[in-house]
């Protein structure tokens, strides 16, 4: 209808009996979603074999298909789009796959599926043996073992109809109708195949934003090519032309690919966009800023802050780092990264960035958090700290790799009984939220992690009895200015924070230095364990549009202890067995 | 010397509206180098300001009133009573033998409102069975949250900070807290069920109202067992009684455990120690046998 609606008779005739000759193009890349690009690099160079360019830090090449990273958060997996997923060839691949199991979701991020039975792998008739994994930031990964072809192997669609998603790419750009072990049917472009399944239930969501945000073919001048592509049924969204910011002027445009699928075709040579450095936020700025006041006259600190921010800022500065003022934006984002990918990482990103779509803050610059002693580092420890760390260390050894008797050998986090303090106040993975509230007399800081909510009086009271110890000591609150200082002492010793013992006293800092943010600083006085006291900061980000601390039902919800517990009884059970 | 003139001020509802010495409390502090004694007198003062600016609103010498002329719920508060034993009235019973009379439950008068719970028929059948195992099935137990109205009348002090836009109730137990939310027009949905639920609060005159929904149904109202389901609504009301006691209401919806809504009724009193506070108590670890227990090396259970 289309066509006859576009050309003349005449010419219908010939479309239909003579459709213009096909483009060869070849496959080029896919841009693929990740928060931070260098780190992604590392994760398939790591993982999947592909290798690093010397000159691009975005982009990894895998058997000269290019994996483009672009820095952005990730809005749902590669799965329910019109790109499935991608897929490795390796010639073991129970070796490949042992060896990705033993990396695990916390050493940096892979994320095995499981068939039903729990197998990693399975064979599949006819074709060749398989697995599936996930990257850190959402791309499915399909690993095969075929002997013919290693290396990048296939990018496999979700498309309502297989068949005529093929004959469009077919049309759109070459490629060879070929039939993959002579069993599925899918277009040949070199050595990369292009597969195509079923979706189920219609149509798939688009692939924009998504972990694979768009694939892409090459083909020689753009601008000649692009007319036949179009009387091929190519509705482009965006016209061939060198992007802003282009590493080179070889040329892009973007076609609407059938299933909601974006593709891009370039020209060859054609090496990504140059980042461009985000705009510092508003609260970045330096100007003099005034705090505002609660109704009552009291500086005002109330709202719904996050410490995400500031997540993956180490304690002590980096021996590497020694005379460096400020992290760049994109080292920022890469060590956050690494910590993110070091620990359990999943449902912050993928149900509060992707789900709810919370525009994350930028990653701190800062190299470390302790600003006193000015080496950044912890002070020396006296006799008896090194007497109790060497003691604390010879612990951990004894109880590491050895089943846990019960539940007293784990620690308070595990246990959800408390991180400590400051221990509490550290960003960490996720459920950074931080809210203050505020009455006459008193501020409420409640955090979100474990939830905890301490009430302080910022006038004076007599201090608790010197027997009444609790995990997070005992509060004492003042203003000096605008800043709410607390001191804290009692303790009971066992929330220990890098050492500190029941002697310490903490003083902690809240400054609002912008219309968004809280410094907060924090001194540790502890002369048992330190030759002097030493002082730590970081900044808390204004949140109250988006962020609402979610009730972190901690210890209701720890089916992690029975699960440590149990199996650390059937490792009992084992261990007798095999002593018999 | 000092805390004496504070409760005097409180007591008798007589004082200086404090907010100039506040002030000039605020600035001394800011001057670098002030001595600790100094300071020591300045924060001294600013209890001085702090209370007397309080009573200062007490204008019809019985309900304090806050910056806004509402009541000042800022305190820590208590019920008395049997209420977290049992709702209903109640004879003296047994408790865990090896506590002897430590354990028993003493006897109460309830605090619903026309005295039955009005179970529909296979709820009774559950609360009976929650009866049956409460030394081991009842979530006070095992340290989790206590849900809503359960925290209210735990036989601990809670705290109420009153603030501009958010009323925070700090109980101590478990960790539990809640934020009402005084500052949104239109009560918005629960983004997930929990424990203690969302809260909206208004004011109808001089009474707090708090509407309390979004709970996961996990929560029991009392060691008896009695309980509703995640289709529970709670409209509180708390309402000052003077400048010490609140009475506190609780209307309870739940069709899927009740035939009709009903309500509880007791008061919260003022604890009125000069040094009162909520201490912190964090009861895993003392949960964590009853829990655990079977999964030790030794097993205690």
């Amino acid at each position: 209808m289309t066509v006859a609606r576009r050309y003349p008779l005449g010419l219908l005739a010939i479309v239909t009996v003579l459709p213009p000759a096909a483009l060869s193009a070849d496959y080029h890349h896919v841009q693929i979603t990740a928060a931070s690009p260098s780190e992604a690099v590392r994760w398939y160079e790591r993982h999947m074999d592909c290798k690093p360019l010397a000159d691009r830090n975005d982009t990894a090449n895998c058997d000269d298909v290019e994996l483009i990273f672009v820095a952005q958060p990730t809005m749902g997996s590669t799965q329910g789009t019109g790109v499935n997923h991608i897929a490795f060839s390796y010639a073991d691949l129970d070796a490949k796959m042992g060896e990705l199991e033993a990396v695990g979701v916390r050493g940096s991020g892979v994320r095995l599926q499981r068939f039903d039975g729990g197998a990693t792998l399975r064979e599949l008739p006819g074709l060749f043996k398989h697995g599936f994994v996930f990257d850190p930031w959402g791309t499915r990964i399909e690993l095969v073992e075929d002997p013919d072809d290693q290396g990048f192997h296939h990018v496999h669609l979700s498309a309502a109809d297989p068949d005529a998603t093929l004959a469009w790419y077919r049309d759109a750009f070459g490629g060879e109708h070929a039939k993959l072990k002579e069993r599925e049917a899918g277009l040949r472009f070199g050595d990369v195949w292009l597969l195509a399944a079923r979706h189920p239930g219609g149509m798939p969501a688009p692939t924009q934003s998504r972990a694979i945000a768009h694939i892409a073919f090459s083909v020689p001048d753009l601008d000649g090519a692009a007319p036949r592509m179009r009387r091929n049924g190519v509705e482009f969204e965006a016209r061939p032309a060198t992007p802003e910011n282009g590493r080179t002027k070889a040329k892009r445009a973007f076609a609407r690919g059938p299933d909601n699928v974006t593709v891009a075709v370039v020209e060859p040579g054609f090496e990504g966009v140059e980042a461009v450095r985000a705009a510092a936020r508003a609260s970045d700025t330096t100007e003099p800023y005034s705090t505002p006041t609660t109704p009552w006259g009291e500086p005002d600190l109330q709202g719904v802050w996050t410490g995400n921010a500031a997540h993956g800022i180490p304690l002590e500065r980096p021996t590497d780092l020694e005379d460096v003022e400020a992290l760049t934006p994109e080292q920022a984002a890469a060590r956050r990264e690494r910590g993110t990918l070091g620990s359990i990482w999943g449902y912050e990103r993928e149900w509060r960035d992707t789900t709810l779509g919370y525009d994350k803050m930028a990653p701190s610059t800062q190299v470390a958090m302790i600003v006193d002693p000015p080496s950044g580092r912890l002070p020396a420890l006296t006799p008896e700290g090194r007497r109790m760390a060497e003691q604390a260390r010879l612990e951990r050894q004894g109880k590491a790799g050895r089943p846990p008797a019960g539940p007293e050998d784990l620690t308070p986090y595990v246990r959800c009984i408390t991180r400590g303090i400051p221990g509490m106040m550290m960003p960490g993975i996720y459920n950074n939220g931080l809210q203050i509230v505020q009455g006459p007399g008193y501020v409420a800081i409640q955090k979100e992690m474990i939830h905890e909510t301490r009430s302080i009086p910022t006038t004076p009271r007599e201090r608790a009895g010197p027997k009444l110890t609790s995990w997070l000591g005992d509060p004492q609150g003042r203003w000096e200015g605008d800043t709410l200082v607390i001191e804290s002492e009692r303790f009971n010793g066992k929330g220990s924070y890098r050492g500190s013992t029941a002697a310490m006293k903490l003083t902690e800092r809240f400054t609002r230095v912008g219309p968004a943010k809280l410094m907060y600083q924090f001194t540790v006085d502890d002369p048992n364990v330190w030759v002097e006291p030493w002082t730590a900061m970081f900044a808390f980000d204004l949140d109250d549009e988006q962020y609402e601390l979610v009730e972190y039902a901690c210890h209701e919800g720890n089916y992690g202890m029975f699960n440590i517990l149990s199996g650390a009884r059937a490792k009992d059970k084992q261990a007798a067995q095999a002593a018999r | 010397m000092v805390t004496r003139t504070a409760r005097a001020e409180i007591d008798t509802g007589a004082g200086e509206p404090g907010s100039d010495a506040l002030v000039s409390n605020r600035r001394a502090a800011q001057q670098p180098g002030i001595a600790r004694h100094i300071r020591l007198s300045v924060a001294s003062l600013a209890l001085v300001a702090i209370a007397s600016w309080t009573s200062a609103y007490a204008q019809d010498g019985a309900v304090r009133r806050g910056w806004d002329g509402r009541p000042d719920l800022n305190g820590i508060w208590q019920a008395i009573g049997t209420a977290h034993w049992n709702l209903e009235d109640h004879p003296a019973g047994p408790g865990h033998p090896d506590l002897g009379a430590i354990g028993a439950v003493p006897p109460g008068q309830g605090v619903v409102v026309g005295g039955e719970i009005p179970y529909l028929e296979a709820a009774l059948e559950q609360r009976k069975k929650n009866a049956r195992n409460r030394m081991t099935a009842d979530p006070e137990a095992k340290c989790f949250l206590p849900g809503v109205p359960r925290a209210t009348y735990l036989p601990y002090p809670f705290q109420i900070i009153q603030g501009d836009k958010k009323i925070m109730l700090l109980y101590g137990f478990a960790e539990a807290n809640r934020t009402i939310h005084m500052d949104k027009e239109n009560p918005e949905p629960p983004p997930l069920d929990s424990w203690m639920g969302r809260s909206h609060g208004r004011w109808e005159g001089d009474t707090l109202v708090v509407d309390a929904e979004g709970f996961n149904g996990e929560a029991w109202f009392d060691r008896a067992g009695n309980f509703a389901s995640s289709a529970l609504r709670v409209e509180e009301r708390y309402t000052p009684l003077g400048p010490n006691a609140i009475q506190y209401e609780a209307a309870i919806t739940d069709p899927t455990v009740f035939s009709r809504a009903w309500r509880i009724r007791l008061p919260l009193y003022r604890r009125l120690e000069e040094n009162a506070r909520v201490l912190e108590f964090k009861c895993v670890e003392f949960a964590e046998d009853l829990m655990y227990g079977h999964l030790r090396r030794k097993p205690t259970r």
